[in-house]
């Protein structure tokens, strides 16, 4: 085993392209840069949660020193892709609609955008805007069934017999419940709207993909697609927070047109818990039976999640249980209900994040029932074919995983029985949690420029929202061309740019990262042409350019996936491996030691992988142990809009997190052999920490967060 | 932020005279306070900056410690005489805030702290403390972080300090300069219960201002311990705390000081479960015992009962480790 | 005790010295406001709003040295020294990640102590030095922290980065970096969302052991 690829430490491989920006503060993210006569929006948020809109005023706040204008649903210029055809009636659903009425669909919502020279003019002119509403009761609480229903058809899927878990000899049944979280990135979403004419507009936004925040700005703003340029170079976080065009950034655009000025508006880090989405609260129950040897008879997987009155955010979290698994009978129902609050939204590992923690916990629960190993009883169901499809793996090396991550954590020190390891006054316990998504390959495109003095120029539209993108493409482009990593530029982050899809579902490496690959590869063999008789292997471009006394050499090349996607099931796995440490009196959770192995393909940039896996294990361990949205239902309001009462984990929650790799190329996906890991860097965690610390309790908590507070008196409930 | 002004006290004397004028505040640290105004919990008309005022000093005297108002957090919590007199003092200010927040705060600052009550903090709630007369949003509504000792039906929020329920313990006096010159407040009177006057958190008048604290002489430097509860490791606000400082002399105790945070609207000091300690053996099972005690008339509300096991369960963890049974 | 005369600032030093300068202050403020806003005080003045307004308008004269630079800036009493930094100074590195100090992405030194930018007023950081993430290396040379946080990937959206590595330079001087745990307790006050924490870690043990001055 390479030990380099295999299990890469904090500065084994290539460091970031783009570190040197990062680590000296030059690196500009959208809300910071300052166009010529730029003033500052701030929004004012609705303080009911379902109602009306009686009247605003806003003649304080207009009266404010420095302030420019109040825009509100009276005076809002109309938004050409908000407007109903005449004749038509107004559709039933939605995206939000800034501005168009005076309706309120959540609390928080905004309701006002006050436009000033200074940020806090701005701020505290919006706070002298003052609405009266006519108030309606609402719903905020999972408790009150709304109406609860299947987003498109019944909403039930079947394999096999339906509940047939209810026939096995060995069986359990079990609800599990996940808080809504919040994406919580660090950079407060931000945009600097600027028109450059009367159609024609140029944006500084965050934004997981300028190209369909071009396009969404289009849609709203019936503007010509090339009249509408959006830049994103720089993404401070996002996590699936910034995949769509959000009210705020309509509400940037709109006011830079009303005072003829270009304006920046931030969001405040509330605003980021009501504006920008989160991951829905999700009721689970799992049914699940196998027999006395372990061999799965069924999963029933029921979910109900949230959503807002006004969309349908369908995220299917019960898929995990039909393909995570072999087993030949598995039925699922999922359903949404809407409540009067903001729309959810992509949450790293949306769907699977929230089943596998289910799911996870179902297998663990079921595994001692059984008193079988719980990674003995997952590789007794171990699917070689997609359970769902039938098909065959593009690959699958997660048996390989789960032995490099026993061996890490120590697997073999763990003790079937609960409750029955303790260190220094600590009950100890192991845990594990496997994690699964899709590994797919969209359309892109990229250029690719050799210049004359041999520097390699590669451009493609796509964002890097942090795994280190630009890193990955030059380390794929560099190892095509055969040159140094120092001789290319990576430029992206501009809608300009040739084709590239939002960063998001684990698939930017394939996509975007393939089409680099040919284009580099397309490149090269121009070069070789130009030599004539086939080449040499290590060309010296830029003495191939001055010998044929060309300036550059370029090319674009358009990038998708072949037929093979077809044939094969596409996914890749993970599985973390945790010990715990708590305490029997005061339930206090720590994470002591971690292990997580991905089977990702081929690791096309050891250093920036491993951190993405290891960040991602710590976003399972905040949703394990403390990440939970609380709305006090009585106002509709959240009650833990901030970081000190929303906890994240910080970095006395974190010990050290071996991140190890499979590191074998998958054969059918792209020229590199790699799938993605963003999602499955998450998805799984969860479970693991939950099954930990029952392993060191006896305690099965259910429903997430693992606070003191669910633990604390267990040395009683247990005795 | 409203607007507001903005001037520099160079004498205690300009300070005092500042702040008897209605909507003016004293700002120290402004961890606090700027947060507050931020919000619109607070808007002075005029802050008056007293961080140039010679009260840093952390020195000895004959009876004691005394440690200047605007001593930093962070310099309290490292100083020798502190360490080596007072480490109980140092361990609660070490579980508070951040290292960047110690580096602001001032010893006087985090006495007038104001509760982190989610119902204060947001306009929009209703809150007696913010808004007397509005009702409390607290009461029958998200409560896992409030009080079970000593609330009032105005107001169950809880006092966030660290570093308050520390002094409470160790019998600290807080030293107060007004008009008409200096007096001395036992530290467990310096904050209020909420009863009829929740907005009133303490018992600082009108152009009065916190000038230092003394925490006496005792023997309790061997066996002290600091223990915060909370959802995460650090930088959090407790679920619970609690403050234990022991004189052991071969095996039996001599004498006793116990404080909680988390718990109510003061620091909470635990007189009875003290004077139950004195005479029994440093064992569990007199901590338990102790502990019991110390949870007579708490009373939980809908999302905070949990505290009534995690409270007795953190005092005798807290005893255990002070008294080097850990 | 500090010589008062160090903080002894042009135009408010204190009432209790100066009453007679108030007079003088606002007048001069004001047309400093007017100056930098015509349009508004004009409006302001228009509507007969009078004082109160006008108030409003007072901006004081600050002096701060940043990262070896000394400026003499205007602001507005309650313009924060994140604000100032970012919207006046053009000095972006430092972020703003909440704005309540809860999140430590807004870290700076002042006179060499870490603080959250975000919670000290522009006025009262008159008359200090301030060091932000520019101004940590020394030309094209990376400071230490700046290369161990590359070299170890301490970060990855790099948002959080400008606070920690300023956090991280401030723990190794205060000498709070003697061991994992402890580092990981005095670097709390830093968040990170994408999960940096062990290379962070590794970064700054790298430093310590490295011997160099931070």
């Amino acid at each position: 085993m390479n030990d380099q690829l295999n299990k890469p430490s904090s500065s084994t491989g290539m460091s970031r392209i783009d570190g040197r920006l990062k680590v000296t503060g030059a690196a500009r993210y959208s809300g910071e840069f300052t166009p010529a006569g730029m003033v500052y929006g701030v929004l004012v948020g609705s303080t009911i949660t379902k109602g009306t809109i009686k009247s605003i005023d806003t003649k304080a706040a207009e009266r404010a020193p420095g302030v420019l204008k109040v825009i509100t649903h009276l005076n809002a210029p109309k938004i050409a892709g908000y407007q109903v055809e005449p004749g038509k009636p107004e559709p039933a659903k939605g995206t939000y609609k800034l501005f168009y009425n005076n309706k309120v669909l959540f609390n928080g919502q905004p309701i006002a955008v006050v436009v000033a020279d200074s940020f806090e003019r701005a701020l505290f002119a919006a706070s002298l805007v003052k609405a009266q509403y006519n108030t309606d009761p609402h719903h905020t609480s999972m408790q009150d069934n709304t109406g609860a229903f299947a987003p498109g058809g019944d909403g039930t899927t079947k394999r096999g017999t339906v509940d047939a878990w209810k026939t096995a000899p060995f069986k359990l049944e079990q609800e599990y419940i996940i808080p809504s979280e919040v994406h919580s990135a660090m950079e407060l979403h931000a945009i600097i709207a600027k028109w450059d004419a009367e159609d024609k507009l140029t944006v500084w936004t965050k934004t997981q993909g300028v190209q369909d925040t071009r396009d969404g700005i289009v849609s709203i703003f019936k503007l010509p697609k090339e009249n509408v340029q959006v830049n994103s170079k720089f993404v401070g976080g996002a996590f699936g927070s910034a995949l769509q065009v959000w009210p705020h950034e309509v509400a940037a655009i709109l006011s830079a047109k009303v005072v003829k000025r270009p304006v920046k508006l931030l969001l405040g880090r509330a605003d980021m818990f009501t504006s920008v989405g989160y991951r829905p609260y999700t009721w689970q129950k799992i049914g699940i039976g196998a027999t006395a040897d372990g061999k799965l008879v069924g999963i029933t997987h029921e979910a109900v999640g949230q959503t807002s009155t006004y969309e349908d955010f369908n995220e299917e979290p019960i898929g995990v249980s039909r393909s995570t698994y072999a087993c030949p009978n598995v039925n699922t129902i999922y359903k949404i209900n809407p409540l009067d609050i903001g729309s959810p939204t992509w949450m790293r590992g949306p769907g699977e994040a929230t089943g596998a923690f289910a799911l996870e916990s179902a297998l663990d629960e079921l595994s001692y029932a059984l008193n079988i190993d719980p990674i003995k009883l997952r590789l007794i169901n171990y699917a070689e074919t997609d359970p769902e499809s039938g098909k065959p793996f593009s690959s699958k090396y997660l048996n390989e995983a789960y032995k490099l991550g026993a061996d890490g954590i120590g697997w073999d020190d763990r003790k079937q029985k609960p409750a029955s390891v303790s260190k220094n006054g600590w009950m100890v316990g192991y845990g594990m949690g496997g994690g699964m998504f899709g590994a797919y390959r969209d359309k892109a495109a990229a250029k690719a420029i050799m210049m004359a003095d041999g520097t390699l120029i590669i451009q493609t539209a796509v964002s890097d929202i942090g795994p280190g993108t630009g890193t990955a493409m030059v380390t794929i482009a560099s190892d095509v061309m055969g040159i140094p990593a120092d001789k290319i530029r990576f430029d992206m982050g501009d809608s300009s740019l040739p084709l590239a899809p939002s960063q998001g579902g684990s698939s930017t490496t394939a996509t975007v990262g393939s089409a680099v690959y040919q284009a580099c590869t397309d490149l090269k063999e121009n070069f070789q042409k130009l030599i004539g008789n086939g080449g040499t292997d290590k060309p010296d471009y830029a003495a191939v350019l001055k010998q044929h006394n060309l300036p550059k050499l370029e090319i674009t090349v358009d990038s998708s996936g072949g037929p093979e996607r077809d044939k094969y099931a596409m996914y890749s796995w993970s599985v973390h491996f945790v010990r715990v440490l708590v305490h029997p009196t005061t339930g206090v959770v720590k994470v002591d030691k971690v292990v997580c192995v991905a089977d990702s393909g081929h690791i096309v940039s050891p250093k920036t992988a491993r951190s993405q896996i290891v960040g991602g294990a710590i976003g399972g361990i905040g949703m394990a142990l403390m990440e939970e949205v609380i709305i006090d239902d009585r106002y509709g309001k959240l009650v833990n809009n901030n970081f000190a009462d929303y906890h994240v984990p910080v970095n006395a929650d974190i010990p050290q997190i071996e991140a190890l790799f499979v590191n074998k190329p998958d054969p059918y996906i792209n020229p590199m052999g790699a799938k993605g890991m963003g999602e499955i860097a998450l998805i799984g965690m969860a479970g693991a920490v939950a099954n930990a610390v029952y392993n060191a309790t006896g305690k099965r908590v259910r429903e997430l967060p693992i606070t003191p507070d669910k633990l604390v008196g267990m040395e009683l409930e247990l005795s | 932020m409203k607007q507001f002004q903005y001037t520099r006290a160079l004498t205690q004397q300009s300070a005092i005279d500042a702040i008897a004028k209605p909507g003016t505040k004293i700002i120290a640290g402004g961890t606090n306070l700027i947060d507050l105004m931020k919000r619109g919990v607070t808007a002075p008309d005029k802050l008056v900056d007293i961080n140039h005022l010679p009260l840093k000093n952390i020195v000895a005297t004959k009876t004691g410690l005394h440690i200047g108002a605007l001593a930093l957090n962070s310099v309290v919590s490292e100083n020798s005489l502190v360490l080596e007199k007072q480490p109980l003092l140092s361990m609660a200010l070490k579980a508070g805030a951040s290292p960047q927040l110690r580096n602001m705060a001032t010893v006087g600052g985090n006495m007038m702290q104001r509760t982190r009550c989610t119902y204060f903090y947001d306009t929009t709630m209703p809150c007696n403390k913010r808004a007397p007369g509005t009702g409390c949003g607290a009461m029958e509504g998200i409560n896992r972080m409030h009080a079970i000792f000593g609330a009032s039906d105005q107001c169950i929020a809880v006092n966030p300090s660290d570093m308050c329920v520390g002094l409470a313990a160790l019998d600290a006096v807080a030293i107060i300069a007004g008009k008409k010159g200096e007096r001395r407040i036992p530290f467990t009177e310096f904050h209020r219960l909420p009863g009829d006057h929740p907005e009133m958190d303490n018992h600082l008048a009108t152009g009065e201002m916190i000038v230092g604290v003394e925490i006496p002489d005792n023997n309790f430097a061997k066996n002290s311990y600091y223990l915060k509860v909370r959802d995460r490791q650090s930088y959090a606000f407790a679920l619970v705390s609690v403050a234990a400082a022991l004189e052991i002399s071969n095996g039996v105790i001599k004498n006793a000081r116990l404080a909680m945070g988390g718990v109510a609207h003061k620091p909470w000091r635990l007189f009875d479960a003290e004077k139950a300690l004195i005479g029994k053996p440093a064992t569990e099972e007199s901590f338990k015992q102790a502990a019991q005690i110390a949870m007579q008339g708490a009373k939980a509300y809908q999302y905070n009962s949990f505290k009534l096991k995690l409270a007795p369960a953190t005092i005798t963890e807290a005893l255990k480790h002070a008294a080097g049974l850990v | 005790m500090e010589d008062e005369k160090d903080h002894a600032l042009p135009g408010f030093e204190a009432e209790a010295k100066d009453n007679s300068r108030r007079n003088f202050l606002k007048q001069s403020t004001l047309l400093t406001a007017i100056a930098l806003t015509p349009g508004t005080a004009v409006k302001a003045a228009e509507m007969g709003v009078g004082e109160k307004i006008a108030e409003a308008f007072e901006k004081m004269p600050i002096k701060m040295e940043v990262n070896g630079v000394a400026h003499s800036l205007s602001v507005e009493p309650r313009a924060t020294l994140l604000d100032i930094l970012r919207e006046q100074l053009d000095l972006t590195g430092t972020k703003k990640g909440c704005d309540h100090g809860q999140c430590g992405a807004c870290t700076v030194h002042v006179d060499g102590h870490r603080v959250n930018s975000c919670l000290t007023l522009g006025v009262m950081a008159s008359g200090k030095k301030i060091t932000t993430i520019e101004g940590l290396a020394k030309g094209d040379d990376l400071h230490p922290m700046q290369e161990a946080f590359l070299k170890h990937d301490g970060f990855q959206c790099g948002y959080c980065t400008p606070g920690q590595i300023m956090s991280a330079v401030a723990c190794i001087r205060e000498g709070h970096a003697n061991s994992e745990m402890e580092i990981r307790e005095y670097m709390s006050g830093n968040i990170c969302r994408c999960g940096a924490y062990p290379n962070i870690v590794n970064a700054i043990q790298e430093v310590k052991a490295g011997g160099q001055a931070v």
